[in-house]
């Protein structure tokens, strides 16, 4: 606490107690609102001028408060850009805010001050049409060039159904084609330089490579990359805006699809920040199931990225090898959940029912057959000495620049910093765990694959640990807005019975605030900034991925290389498509 | 299976048999030319190796070893649409990814197939969302459509075996000389009413309680 106050007071005493007004939020992040002039000059203080500096530009994104009541307190504002700032070193976050006009929604760009605010910012342009002076390519980044409307602005429809049928005929089809064609003067790259002549490549958007809808446009000297533009946007199934339709509680489904490796680690972060608004404590039993269940995913995650990986550097059978252990982590998910992939399993408040009787032996079980079955793995793929001579020392980068980008989880602990939002801000109990954060040094492609296979050992350990001390209790926590709501009484007094009914047919209400929450996922920081207007829905959710940070580093990690290696490389940085466009 | 009880088997001395006849019998098959390529056809599909989201990665769990895909001769994957003859819709098909859905599907020679696997492809699913096409039929011919999100890949499986089904009582021409010009396909079944007897049988479901 005395950080936060700390912060406060040494941004009021530099520009102003009139100039840096401070916003209560739910989530005791301090909050602060910065006016538009001055708010380059307040993230340039915070990442370079003051001791223990905000090193990472964590997110940013904005609020269309327009038609939100709850607001008392806060500045007058159409638009409300929010920069989320992290620091390492203080282990303490802070949280700007900056007023906008509706009829000037613009801002100076601090892609200067932060690379990684160059998607962050397009972004915010694509979906609130917030104009950014000074940045280098304005233009849309998730929707199509040819698209009309911002559509996380509230006048916008959501469904498709309230738009127009939706048609491709073939004079459209040539159109949109067109529209997707690479002009390399837009992007400031030169046909030819001098005596050379660059061949501009487009790998993708279908690509057996980019694991999904992903392109990637190389300007080529001969086979080494001079420079490339990454298209993202193929796989934007407006989670966001969804959240403001669903109810808090149906929601929930939509998280899973967000990092679709990660099943019901996606619920956590989420579940985390609906808890933090509504005030619910879950129980110790409730803990210990999600840390389990989320520690399955992890595992279930990095065996994809395993199998995955050593395909892309040319290895056949691997990933036969991983996909089949896959399976047998669903065996147990199937058992306790009844899904695979998307169980959608956690509840506000709880889990969806108890653990069924014989859960531990599936478990245990697991437990000692994956661990004679890592030990092969690493002499399979990571012993493997083609592989390691195609992953070492390419793809690299070090910790500043990780963190300048808003590198997180396992690929910023590859440059070798022992960061772990599971030991350095302990949720849902971990604290309790015992277990160790494999580091890297070198930050290469080669580093990233060992950290997945080091900690699918974690995890393994921290799941142990959770089948030997599971804690007794309920698995559901007992306050009103847990969900699905109490039943035991409704038959007794027509108070719990009226508000059973609203809960079930209407949803759970729950208080007006703002709250973020991130977790350590299993491609990195996963987080959810929820701002409530005390409504069955969100007033606004906006979901930080890991992949979306991690994606944009790969102009910088490729360039000098060959083709060859940008699958390498891809494949080491373990994005899922979903989790960068979602 | 084997049992233990012993089957006695008898054998009745038969007619004389001619040598030339059994070789004729062991190796040639009488059947129709369009039969037969039909058949060829249905064992040997070649899918592309295309994915959009979540369902790919349930799609690509059917070509390993648990389920395996191979038992069906499907798993030559192929990398491009002009060796591939089967297009399967694994995902979200967008407004963005429409005219690059609807290319790759031009580049696929005839005779060509397309399974659309999971809600967001057969429907929407539950993206009624600004940038979500409403089911890929909207832009592309579908053979079989397989329900799940995801579906399992077990369930693509028969996804697949119900289009190899259609595929073996397919008519194409068999050239631009001979015989009739049009393909002849049968109605796809309706799978709830096939398999409702056995669905009614079910009445003691499987308790979540136990593993």
């Amino acid at each position: 606490m005395s950080q936060q106050t700390d912060i406060i007071s040494v941004l009021q005493n530099r520009f102003g107690r009139d100039r840096v007004t401070v916003q209560p939020v739910c989530d005791t992040v301090p909050t602060v609102w910065v006016t538009k002039n001055r708010i380059r000059e307040v993230l340039g203080f915070l990442k370079t001028g003051i001791e223990k500096p905000f090193v990472m530009l964590f997110d940013m994104t904005v609020i269309d408060e327009r038609l939100r009541e709850n607001r008392t307190g806060q500045p007058d504002s159409d638009f409300t850009v929010v920069y989320y700032l992290i620091s390492l070193d203080r282990n303490a976050d802070v949280r700007l805010k900056v007023a906008l006009d509706e009829r000037q929604a613009a801002l100076p760009s601090i892609v200067d001050i932060w690379p990684s605010a160059d998607w962050y910012e397009r972004e915010a342009w694509d979906m609130f049409g917030i104009d950014f002076d000074g940045h280098p390519h304005m233009r849309r980044i998730l929707l199509p060039q040819t698209w009309t409307g911002h559509p996380l602005r509230k006048e916008h429809p959501a469904r498709a159904t309230e738009m127009a049928y939706f048609q491709l005929p073939p004079e459209k089809q040539a159109q949109e084609e067109e529209a997707l064609r690479f002009d390399p003067e837009e992007w400031g790259m030169k046909r030819e330089d001098g005596n050379t002549d660059t061949m501009f490549l487009n790998l993708g958007p279908q690509h057996p490579g980019t694991h999904g809808l992903l392109r990637l446009v190389l300007q080529l000297d001969g086979e080494e990359i001079v420079d490339a533009v990454p298209e993202i946007g193929f796989h934007h199934r407006g989670a966001e805006k969804m959240a403001e339709r669903q109810t808090w509680h149906t929601y929930i489904p939509y998280t899973d699809r967000v990092d679709y490796l990660g099943g019901v680690m996606n619920n956590l972060p989420y579940l985390l920040a609906v808890e933090k608004l509504a005030g619910i404590q879950v129980p110790d039993r409730v803990k210990v199931i999600r840390i389990m269940m989320a520690e399955l995913y992890r595992i279930a995650s990095h065996l994809v990225f395993y199998g995955t990986f050593s395909q892309d550097v040319g290895m056949m059978s691997p990933v036969f090898y991983m996909f089949t252990d896959r399976e047998r982590v669903f065996d147990i998910t199937t058992a306790i959940t009844g899904g695979r992939m998307h169980p959608m399993w956690f509840r506000i408040g709880g889990v969806a029912q108890d653990l069924p009787e014989g859960w531990d032996g599936l478990v245990r079980d697991f437990l000692t057959y994956m661990d004679g079955r890592l030990r092969e793995y690493e002499s399979l793929v990571l012993k493997n000495r083609i592989l390691r001579k195609r992953t070492r020392g390419i793809g690299t980068y070090d910790v500043n620049e990780a963190l300048d980008w808003g590198v997180t989880g396992p690929n910023l602990r590859a440059c070798g910093l022992e960061w772990d939002l599971r030991k350095k801000r302990p949720y849902s109990g971990y604290e309790q765990f015992e277990f160790d954060i494999p580091i890297g040094s070198r930050g290469d492609v080669y580093d990233r694959a060992v950290m997945r296979a080091e900690e699918i050992r974690q995890s393994l350990r921290i799941i142990g640990q959770c089948v030997d001390n599971m804690p007794a209790g309920s698995h559901k926590a007992d306050h009103p807005l847990a969900m699905p709501p109490r039943k035991e009484r409704t038959l007794h007094d027509i108070e719990t019975l009226i508000t059973h009914f609203l809960a079930v047919s209407w949803g759970p209400v729950i208080p007006p605030g703002e709250a973020m929450c991130f977790i350590e996922a299993t491609k990195g920081w996963n987080g959810y900034y929820l701002v409530s207007d005390g409504g069955i829905h969100s007033y606004r959710t906006r979901i930080r991925t890991p992949s979306f940070a991690h994606l944009q580093t790969l102009p910088g990690l490729i360039r000098g290389l060959m083709v060859p290696d940008v699958l390498a490389i891809l494949g080491s940085i373990d994005y899922v498509l979903a989790d960068v466009d979602r | 299976m084997f049992t233990n009880k012993s089957v006695k088997r008898t054998i009745l001395p038969g007619p004389p048999v001619d040598p030339l006849e059994e070789a004729l019998r062991g190796n040639i098959i009488m059947t129709r030319l369009e039969k037969i390529v039909a058949w060829g056809r249905k064992h040997s599909l070649w899918p592309f190796n295309f994915g959009l989201s979540c369902c790919f990665v349930e799609m690509a769990t059917a070509l390993t070893s648990r389920y395996d895909i191979a038992r069906f001769g499907a798993e030559v994957f192929r990398g491009s649409p002009r060796e591939a003859d089967l297009m399967v819709i694994a995902g979200t098909p967008f407004i963005k990814t429409a005219p690059l859905i609807l290319r790759l599907y031009e580049q696929m020679m005839e005779p060509r197939w397309v399974i659309s696997m999971g809600s967001c492809a057969n429907s929407g699913g539950m993206y009624d969302i600004y940038s979500v096409i409403q089911g890929v039929d909207k832009i592309l011919p579908v053979d079989v459509y397989v329900p799940g999100c995801p579906p399992s890949p077990g369930a693509f499986l028969e996804g697949l075996n119900l289009l190899m089904e259609s595929i073996g009582t397919e008519r194409r021409p068999l050239s631009h000389m001979i015989g009739p010009q049009e393909v002849f396909k049968t109605p796809p079944p309706s799978m709830r009413d096939r398999k409702r007897r056995q669905r009614q049988q079910a009445t003691v479901l499987r308790s979540p309680d136990k593993v």
